[in-house]
């Protein structure tokens, strides 16, 4: 389980205080998959950093009863100027996960070919997103924040990562968050609209969709 | 109140408050793969790679004792000046090579913060004790030379190495603080070279407290890195030259800044927008 309490963030810009989010009240369950769906800006990433405990909310807190990976998307959490297989030893030693296994299960699931014993920093986005993605299923977390990659990327590792989520329907928890309803469809069974710095939650996907459409 | 995080460190498989030992060896953990991984972004595994990491301080130690060497310059009490300009330059390009770093610490390694366990005094942790390991390394093999070819050993080699750790941990402590700011203002990516270039001759790296006035002794004594200095050469020259320095003294500084700083950091760490 996952509960976040009043949780506001605001930012500092050169045009004063900026509020992202209003007071975020939610409780997300093991084995749920939940789309969070917003506009550009409507600070999903920033809620999802949140999460992650990648930034920190100015009032409010957040409490985290499983295990909860960082937030997957186009850029953080690997080091640019290392191959792959060296983040790959990299994320073994700091989440105490086997290091060979680890190295050997992400050259599997990313198919980086060559570019695996390569700097990251001479990868496609594509290949970023899929070795950010095979990491963090290498650490094998119970919930995964998903910032609205997979779907930009190629369908068929699309499929691949779907599928690797399906098979741990039960112990895995996903936070999608996506401006797409169609990408929402594909991978959840709820969904919440994140509109105006607020969080609203609807048991029924089709009924969070409308809601978003109208907005 | 400013967020509660029952579990602000999770790593896989942990739910329940952790003792101090658990704490404290993932902590250890987390500083080793740190440590390991800023080796390859530093120095990369081409060519002489990690040897760079040690050639760096020993050429230039080497290059400014053999340059005073050569110019003959007599120093008082009779010291050997090559023996006496690296026994300085060494410990100071530790303390400068520490603190210039860190302004970029934080921003060169935002990437880690993804990782909720790891802390940025983890990674500041990790990236001096890289410096202060080659540092370390470089002077042991000038210890050494001295030692085969002056047939001169270290008077007392605990003192030195017990100046050696005081003045990391000094040096820590000002780039602790150093990065923390840095969060807030690029101010101090801007002058912190200078400063370093500027504070040289008041560090003591290349006086010895004795040489002084009187009045001077007492202004000097209240830099801290003088005293540090004065012990490692306590420690190389042992009786040949008379030193002062006060470990209480040091050890104060020290403790002062490494709180401030962490305290510093917790609270920059908040208001990070990475």
């Amino acid at each position: 389980m996952i509960r976040l309490n009043g949780i506001h963030k605001s930012y500092k810009t050169h045009l004063g205080t900026r509020a992202v989010l209003r007071g975020i009240d939610a409780t997300f369950q093991l084995g749920e998959k939940i789309g969070i769906l917003g506009r550009n800006g409507a600070g999903k990433t920033t809620l999802l950093r949140l999460i992650a405990g990648v930034e920190y909310p100015n009032s409010g807190s957040i409490e985290r009863r499983m295990t909860v990976s960082w937030p997957l998307g186009f850029a953080g959490a690997m080091h640019y100027s290392i191959s792959g297989a060296d983040n790959a030893r990299f994320i073994a030693r700091i989440y105490e996960k086997p290091i060979e296994e680890t190295v050997g299960f992400v050259e599997d699931f990313a198919e980086l070919g060559e570019y695996y014993r390569l700097p990251v920093r001479t990868y496609s986005s594509g290949m970023i997103m899929r070795l950010g993605f095979a990491l963090s299923l290498a650490v094998d977390f119970e919930c995964y924040l998903v910032d609205e990659v997979i779907a930009v990327g190629d369908t068929r590792f699309g499929e691949r990562c779907r599928k690797a989520l399906a098979d741990r329907q039960a112990r895995s928890t996903l936070l999608l968050v996506s401006h797409i309803p169609d990408t929402v469809r594909a991978f959840c069974t709820s969904a919440a609209v994140l509109n105006d710095g607020r969080l609203t939650r609807y048991d029924d996907l089709d009924e969070a969709i409308a809601v978003y459409q109208a907005a | 109140m400013s967020g509660t995080f029952r579990h602000p460190v999770l790593p896989h498989g942990l739910r329940k408050p952790e003792g101090i030992g658990t704490a404290f060896r993932r902590q250890m953990r987390v500083v080793g793969a740190l440590t390991l991984r800023e080796l390859g972004t530093r120095f990369g595994r081409d060519n002489l790679g990690y040897l760079w990491l040690f050639l760096e301080p020993a050429m230039l130690g080497g290059a400014i004792g053999l340059l005073h060497h050569i110019a003959q310059q007599g120093l008082p009490g009779g010291l050997n000046p090559l023996e006496f300009w690296v026994i300085g330059y060494i410990p100071f390009y530790m303390l400068r090579g520490i603190i210039n770093r860190a302004p970029v610490a934080i921003q060169a390694n935002q990437s880690l913060l993804y990782h909720r366990h790891i802390t940025l005094l983890d990674i500041l942790i990790s990236r001096s004790l890289l410096e202060g390991a080659a540092v370390l390394g470089a002077l042991v093999v000038f210890l050494a030379l001295f030692g085969l070819v002056f047939g001169h050993w270290p008077a007392d080699p605990f003192k030195m190495l017990a100046g050696m750790v005081l003045m990391f941990l000094f040096s820590h402590g000002v780039a602790v603080l150093i990065a923390a700011g840095a969060v807030y203002t690029e101010i101090f990516e801007r002058v912190v070279h200078l400063v370093t270039y500027l504070t040289l001759p008041i560090t003591g790296a290349f006086f010895m407290v004795f040489w002084l006035p009187y009045e001077a002794q007492q202004a000097a004594l209240w830099v801290p890195t003088v005293h540090m200095f004065e012990l490692i050469r306590d420690g190389h020259f042992g009786k040949a030259v008379p030193t002062q320095y006060d470990i209480g003294y040091v050890v104060g500084w020290i403790a002062a800044l490494n709180l401030l700083g962490m305290a510093a950091l917790r609270h920059a760490r908040r208001d990070l927008v990475l």
